[in-house]
């Protein structure tokens, strides 16, 4: 098990900020696991699929390839540009 | 320099505290710093800044004030509206602190503001609303080696990059949001965003401004370098730190950088798109 969080928007259209996820054997990096939780629906499969969206593993960013282990804690965080 | 009976009144709670005193004031006195935008984010910035006799400010600002700012840009009024935002911040801000110099550039941020060769200042504050503009001062300050203060809001909420590239020269902002992203769908203007939150995010670059710019009267300053993207939900009021490593492959700070880094960026179109 895996533990997945939604930050801000991203967890309005997940409809929860966290999430406890098995993944099966052939989901290995973070962008597997992105594309995993984007078969829920599309609206969410479009947020994260947003190329500035950041992710981080254990609270330290990571690159899309990073692959996860059993007990991470995953973060998926959506864009913030204003000011 | 030395403060005179005025400086010592205005300055006194300042003076007050062992880690910044005497020769902590007439060091921000001293200072140069760039504010990038002045909108939500620039208008606490410049204020804060002003009020603590950070002595050279430079403000730059393409835009007009319209009345969909005043929700949340601070330093203007229903009379600003249709007037340069540099222009009003200018008026407000010489009457807090008349003593503080600025130079203003009503325009988007480029080589006349910051330029290649060399710039003198001793920190550069990122308030500006996009990510292209965002990359171009990072790749510049990455470039002269000016500490970097990035932050941006959206909604609820907020998040803070600080890099030292005085310091360090790595990671940098392209390692955590790559530079060829684009900019998101949302923004404030499409998807709103709460006063306060800028007012938080920007008063916390105040506050990583002053530390910078203490760093070298503030003898307790001396933790290691980890730069931190630090992300506030005001909604929930609370926040979440995160490391940001080093990209090896980073087109600003990685193994291989183009020789002509500098330039490249610039010259793209994007980066004239207007700021606030």
């Amino acid at each position: 098990m895996i533990k997945v969080l939604f930050f801000g928007r991203l967890g309005d259209i997940a409809g929860a900020e966290e999430r406890k996820v098995s993944v099966p054997e052939q989901v290995r990096t973070v962008d597997d696991l992105r594309q995993l939780l984007g078969e829920d629906g599309e609206a969410l499969a479009k947020a994260l699929n947003e190329p500035q969206v950041m992710v981080a593993v254990n609270q330290d960013l990571v690159e899309w390839d990073h692959v996860f282990e059993d007990e991470d804690e995953v973060a998926f965080l959506p864009p913030v540009t204003g000011g | 320099m030395t403060l005179d009976r005025d400086a010592f009144m205005r300055y006194s709670r300042h003076l007050l505290m062992a880690d910044v005193g005497e020769q902590g004031q007439e060091t921000l006195l001293e200072s140069r710093v760039l504010v990038v935008g002045l909108g939500g984010l620039g208008c606490p910035v410049a204020l804060y800044l002003t009020a603590a006799g950070v002595g050279h400010l430079t403000l730059c600002d393409p835009d007009n004030v319209d009345l969909t700012n005043l929700q949340r840009q601070i330093l203007y009024t229903e009379a600003d509206c249709g007037e340069p935002k540099v222009d009003c911040a200018l008026v407000a801000l010489r009457a807090l602190n008349p003593s503080v110099t600025f130079n203003t550039h009503c325009a988007v941020v480029g080589d006349s503001v910051l330029p290649e060769g060399g710039a003198d200042f001793d920190v550069v504050i990122d308030c500006t609303d996009n990510l292209a503009a965002r990359h171009w001062l990072n790749r510049r300050c990455h470039e002269l080696g000016i500490p970097l203060v990035s932050a941006a809001a959206l909604g609820w909420e907020g998040q803070l990059m600080t890099f030292d590239f005085a310091r360090g020269s790595r990671p940098c902002l392209a390692c955590a949001i790559p530079e060829d992203a684009g900019e998101p769908l949302a923004n404030c203007g499409n998807s709103g965003v709460i006063g306060p939150v800028l007012g938080v995010m920007g008063s916390l670059q105040a506050i990583a401004t002053l530390r910078l710019l203490l760093k070298g009267t503030n003898g307790a300053d001396n933790e290691p370098y980890r730069p931190l993207l630090q992300r506030f939900d005001g909604r929930r009021e609370t926040w979440t730190r995160f490391a940001i490593r080093p990209v090896s492959q980073c087109p600003v700070c990685g193994d291989e950088q183009p020789e002509t880094h500098g330039n490249d960026i610039h010259q793209d179109k994007n980066t004239e798109r207007k700021q606030l």
